[in-house]
C-alpha cells in the first residue's frame, strides 16, 4: 500500500492529503525555499501522530513537523520527499491553573490565544514573535521563539516546564515536569529550539507570567542609528533591563507609516521604541533612566506614551513592520542573527555598507535590547537575478555578523537556509558533537533530516571511539 | 594503571577522596580531554570536582581518577554593557561574584558558595533561591567548552545573550552531574543587581500573595520571609503593602548543617503541603522555596523509612524526593528515575561512549 493509504487506514481519508495541489502548498514554509511533498497527514491526538510517525517510519519516509508554517529558514521544509506531519489540530488548552500560573496547550494553539485565554487570570505567555497572531506554540518551541519581550523574559525554553513527545521510534515519551529540576539530563532544553529533528511535540506544559501591573513605552527619536544602538547600551548599563528596546531605521519608519498612520516622526533616522514594565513605584524611575539615557545620547525627541491609546499606537507601528513592507514590494527576505549589544554600531555600519553595494532595499527594525539583527530585503523576485542579490547580500551580512562576534540565527532557527553556514561559526568537532546528540535521538536520521546541520557534519573522526574503530578495521 | 600522560599534572587528593586515588589539576581544557581520552582508552571511572561542596552523598563504586578543575579558575572575558561573562569552570563562584558585583552585576548562581566552583555548581544544576524572580542557573548558559568523556574539547552556544545556532548544549550541561564531561569554560548571561534589597518577616506564606515579582519567598523552621528589590520607592511601597518593617539587604537563611538532608521537588502549589510533610517527618531544619516548588530539609540521623515516605508522596505527585547528604554508604540518590531512561543512555552515550565518566551517578543508574 502507499504511504497514504496506509496513513489513511488510521487517520481517516480526510486526514491525509496526497493531491499535487495540496502537496505543493505544503512544499513551504514562509522562507523562500520549496521542497518536495510525499504526502500531508493531519493527526488530531498524540496517538494519531505517534501512528503516523511508526507508519512513515515503515515506509522509509522522512518526518516533518509543521505547525502554521510561519518559519522563515525553511525548517518545515523537507529536502527530500517527506510526510507533512501538521500538528496544528492538536489546539486544546487544558489545565489552566491560576495559582501555579502554567497551562497544558497542544502544539496547535496559535501564541497570541493563549494570551487572550488568560487574560482574565491576569497572566499571559511571555514569548511574543511578530507572528504571535498566526504561528503555533509547537512551532515556537521548533526555533525556541523570542519576540520583543524577551529582552526581560527570555525565550520560549525559559517558558516551557515539560514537553511530550513522539520520538522517532513513535513512542510517547514526557521530558520535564511541573516539579522543578526533574531528575536527569535537561532533554526539554534539548528539544526546544530542535526544529522537529529530536520528536515531534505533541503536548506542552508552558509557565505563564503575572501582567505587570504598570507599562510605560517610549518613543525616542535619533538622527543616527549611532546614538540610537548608543542609548541601548547605556540603558542597559545603568542597570535597567526594559521589557523591550526595539529599533526601526528611516526606510522601516516611512514603510509603516505609509502603510498605516502611527505618528512616528518621519525625519528621524531611527526610532527606538523602549517599554518598562512593572511595579508602579519602579516603572517611573526606570521610564526616566531610559528618557535620560536617550537624551544624553543626543535623542531629537523623547515621547512617553501618556495613555493606552498612544502605547498601542506605537506597538501598532512595529507590529505593523512586515505587513508594511509586504505592502511596498512582493517579497521580503528577513534576516536573523545576532551580535554582543556592544557592537550593534558596527554591525549596523556594515550592513548598511553592504546593502549599499548590492543596490538593495533594505529597511530595519529589530530587537536591539538583546543585539537580534533583522535586516529586512524588500524586494520584486521577478525582477531577474534579483533573488541572487538578495541572497548574496545576505550572506554578507550574516558572515559579518559571525566575525563581530555573533551567531547565525537569534529566534528563527538554522533550518535550510543558514544550514551550511553553520561551518562558519563552528569547528568540524563541534559539529560532529552537535551530530551525535541527533543521532540519540533520531539513529535513522528519518526525523527532518537535512535541516540545521550541513552534511557530513558526523564525520566519525573525532575522539577514541573512532580511533579504535578505525584501528579495528583499518 | 598504565603510566598516564597526567602524571605532570597530579595533586594531592581532596578531602574524602581515598589517598591512593590519582588525582590531577590539568592545567587546560585540552589537558582535562588528554586525560579524559587516556581514561577512556584504559577504562578508569573519572570523578571531576570542582569545589566539592555538591558531591551528593557518599556511595557507588569510587573513581579510578579525580579529575580537579583547580588550575582553570580565570575570567576569560567580561563585557558588562552585553552583560555577558565568560569564565573558567574552576572560578570559584564567591570570587567571581564578587568582582561582579563591583559593576552591579550577578550571575546569580547559589546564595551559599563557599570554596563552589562555577562549573561544579553548573554541573550539579543548584540553583540559588533567585530563581523564583530570574529563573534556574541552566537559563544563565549561553556558551560551553566542555571535555567529552572520550577527549574531545567541544563548544556549544555562543557569547550572545539570544541564539538558536544548533542544539542547546550549554543548557544541557547544566545538571549533567559531570556525566557527560568536564565544563572547562562557560559563557554566562548577566542581570543587573537592582539598587535597593529587602527582606520580609511575614507572619504567615499567605503575606506573600500581595507581593509584586519577588526574589524569593522563603519558609524556614523559624521564620517566613520574602524577598524583595527594585528601586527604593519600589522596595518600600511593597513593604508597605504586606505591612512589614523592610530590613535592608538580603538576609539569606545559613545553609543547612545536618548531615542528613533531603531535597523534595514538587509541584509550586505544592510546597505547603511539603512543608506539613517534612516537619511531620521530624525534620530539625528545613528552607521551603515558596513559588518554586523545592522543599530542602535536614535530619539528625539517617532512616530510610523517612526516605521513602517523603518520596512515595513527592513521586506520586510529580516530584521527587533526592537525598542531597546521609549518613549511610548504601542510599538511593534520586529515586524512581524518569521516563526518559532510554533517551538519557544515549544522550549520554554521544558524550561519553565507553561511560568512564561517573557511570551510573545519574538516576536510573545511567
Amino acid at each position: 500500500m502507499t504511504l497514504a493509504a496506509d496513513l489513511r487506514q488510521v487517520l481517516g481519508t480526510d486526514q491525509v492529503l496526497d493531491h499535487p495541489l495540496d502537496m505543493h502548498i505544503y512544499a513551504k514554509d514562509a522562507g523562500v525555499t520549496p521542497g518536495e511533498v510525499a504526502a500531508v497527514a493531519l493527526p488530531a491526538t498524540t496517538q494519531e501522530v505517534a501512528a503516523a510517525v511508526r507508519i512513515s517510519v515503515r515506509h522509509g519516509v522522512p518526518i516533518v513537523a509543521r505547525g502554521a508554517g510561519t518559519g522563515l529558514s525553511g525548517g518545515a521544509v523537507p529536502t527530500k520527499p517527506g510526510l507533512i506531519v501538521v500538528l496544528t489540530r492538536l489546539n486544546e488548552i487544558w489545565d489552566v491553573d491560576e495559582a501555579a500560573q502554567t497551562a497544558w496547550v497542544g502544539p496547535g494553539v496559535i501564541n497570541l490565544d493563549l494570551s487572550k485565554h488568560t487574560k482574565p487570570l491576569g497572566l499571559h505567555y511571555a514569548p511574543d514573535p511578530s507572528s504571535q497572531s498566526v504561528s503555533t506554540i509547537g512551532g515556537n518551541i521548533g526555533t525556541n521563539a523570542g519576540g520583543p519581550h524577551c529582552l526581560a523574559e527570555g525565550t520560549t525554553v525559559s517558558h516551557v516546564l515539560a514537553v511530550e513527545m513522539v520520538t522517532a521510534e513513535g513512542e510517547v515519551v514526557t521530558l520535564g515536569s511541573a516539579a522543578p529540576d526533574p531528575l536527569g539530563l535537561d532533554l526539554r532544553g534539548v528539544v526546544v529550539g530542535s526544529e522537529g529533528t529530536m520528536g515531534l511535540v505533541t503536548k506542552i506544559l508552558v509557565r505563564l507570567i503575572e501582567n505587570p501591573p504598570e507599562v510605560r513605552t517610549l518613543l525616542l527619536a535619533f538622527d543616527s542609528i549611532e546614538a540610537s544602538a548608543r542609548t541601548v547600551s547605556a540603558v542597559i548599563a545603568a542597570g535597567v533591563v526594559p521589557a523591550a528596546l526595539e529599533l526601526m531605521d528611516r526606510p522601516m519608519i516611512e514603510a509603516v507609516e505609509n502603510f498605516r498612520t502611527c505618528g512616528f516622526p518621519l525625519e528621524a533616522a531611527a526610532v527606538l521604541i523602549a517599554e518598562v514594565a512593572g511595579h508602579p513605584a519602579a516603572v517611573e524611575a526606570e521610564a526616566q533612566v531610559v528618557a535620560r539615557a536617550g537624551a544624553e545620547a543626543g535623542a531629537t525627541e523623547v515621547r512617553i506614551a501618556a495613555d493606552e491609546l498612544e502605547r498601542e499606537l506605537i506597538w501598532l507601528g512595529r507590529k505593523s513592520a512586515f505587513g508594511a513592507v509586504a505592502y511596498a514590494a512582493p517579497d521580503y527576505y528577513l534576516h536573523d542573527t545576532v551580535v554582543p549589544r556592544t557592537r550593534l554600531v558596527e554591525t549596523m555600519t556594515g550592513i548598511y555598507e553592504i546593502g549599499a553595494r548590492h543596490g538593495i532595499n533594505m529597511l530595519n527594525v529589530f530587537h536591539a535590547g538583546d543585539g537580534n539583527l533583522h535586516p529586512l530585503v524588500a524586494f520584486d523576485s521577478k525582477e531577474p537575478g534579483m533573488l541572487e542579490k538578495v541572497k548574496a547580500a545576505a550572506h554578507e551580512m550574516v558572515i559579518l555578523s559571525i566575525e563581530m562576534g555573533g551567531a547565525l540565527s537569534g529566534e528563527h532557527g538554522v533550518g535550510l537556509e543558514k544550514r551550511d553556514l553553520m561551518t562558519k561559526v563552528y569547528a568540524p568537532i563541534d559539529l560532529d558533537a552537535q551530530a551525535r546528540l541527533r543521532e540519540a535521538f533520531d539513529p535513522q536520521g528519518i526525523l527532518n533530516p537535512g535541516k540545521i546541520l550541513p552534511e557530513g557534519s558526523r564525520c566519525y573522526d573525532f575522539g577514541l571511539v573512532a580511533n579504535l574503530e578505525s584501528g579495528a578495521t583499518p | 594503571m598504565t603510566a598516564s600522560p597526567a602524571d605532570e599534572w597530579r595533586v594531592e587528593p581532596p578531602p574524602g577522596v581515598a589517598a591512593e586515588t590519582l588525582t590531577v589539576a590539568p592545567p587546560s581544557i585540552e589537558a582535562i580531554a588528554e586525560v579524559l581520552g587516556w581514561a577512556s582508552a584504559e577504562g578508569h571511572r573519572v570523578l571531576p570536582r570542582g569545589g566539592g561542596t555538591h558531591m551528593g552523598p557518599a556511595g557507588g563504586e569510587p573513581p579510578d581518577v579525580v579529575v580537579m578543575t583547580s588550575a582553570l579558575n580565570q575570567v576569560v572575558d567580561w563585557q558588562p554593557e552585553d552583560l555577558t561573562l565568560v569564565v573558567e569552570g574552576g572560578a570559584l563562584v564567591s570570587e567571581i561574584e564578587s568582582a561582579l558585583a563591583e559593576r552591579r552585576q550577578s550571575a546569580v548562581l547559589a546564595e551559599h558558595t563557599a570554596g563552589s566552583t562555577v562549573g561544579g555548581m553548573i554541573a550539579a544544576g543548584v540553583s540559588g533561591y533567585r530563581r523564583l524572580r530570574y529563573g534556574p542557573s541552566r537559563d544563565r548558559m549561553l556558551e560551553v567548552t566542555m571535555a567529552t568523556g572520550d577527549g574531545r574539547v567541544i563548544t556549544a552556544g555562543g557569547r550572545v545573550v539570544k541564539n538558536v545556532t544548533g542544539y542547546d548544549i550549554p543548557r544541557l550541561s547544566c545538571g549533567s552531574e559531570g556525566s557527560l564531561g568536564v565544563i572547562g569554560r562557560m559563557c554566562l548571561k548577566l542581570w543587573p543587581v537592582p539598587e535597593s534589597a529587602a527582606s520580609l518577616t511575614l507572619d504567615d506564606v499567605a503575606g506573600f500573595a500581595g507581593l509584586y515579582r519577588p526574589l524569593a519567598l522563603l519558609e524556614t523552621e523559624l521564620v517566613i520571609t520574602a524577598y524583595i528589590a527594585g528601586t527604593p520607592e519600589e522596595v518600600a511601597a511593597q513593604a508597605e503593602a504586606v505591612g512589614a518593617t523592610p530590613r535592608p539587604g538580603l538576609d539569606w537563611p545559613g545553609p543547612l548543617e545536618e548531615a542528613n538532608q533531603i531535597e523534595l521537588r514538587v509541584p509550586p502549589v505544592l510546597v505547603e503541603a511539603a512543608v506539613s510533610k517534612v516537619r511531620d517527618s521530624g525534620a530539625a531544619a528545613f528552607r521551603a522555596q515558596h513559588r518554586v516548588g523545592i522543599v530542602t530539609a535536614g535530619f539528625g540521623e539517617w532512616a530510610a523509612s523517612r526516605l521513602d515516605e517523603l518520596r512515595g508522596w513527592a513521586e506520586g505527585n510529580g516530584g521527587a524526593a533526592v537525598v542531597v547528604a546521609a549518613e549511610s554508604e548504601s542510599v538511593d540518590r534520586w529515586g524512581a528515575p524518569p521516563g526518559s531512561l532510554d533517551l538519557q543512555r544515549r544522550v549520554k552515550q554521544a558524550f561519553d561512549p565507553l561511560r568512564v565518566m561517573v557511570p551510573g551517578r545519574l538516576p536510573g543508574g545511567v
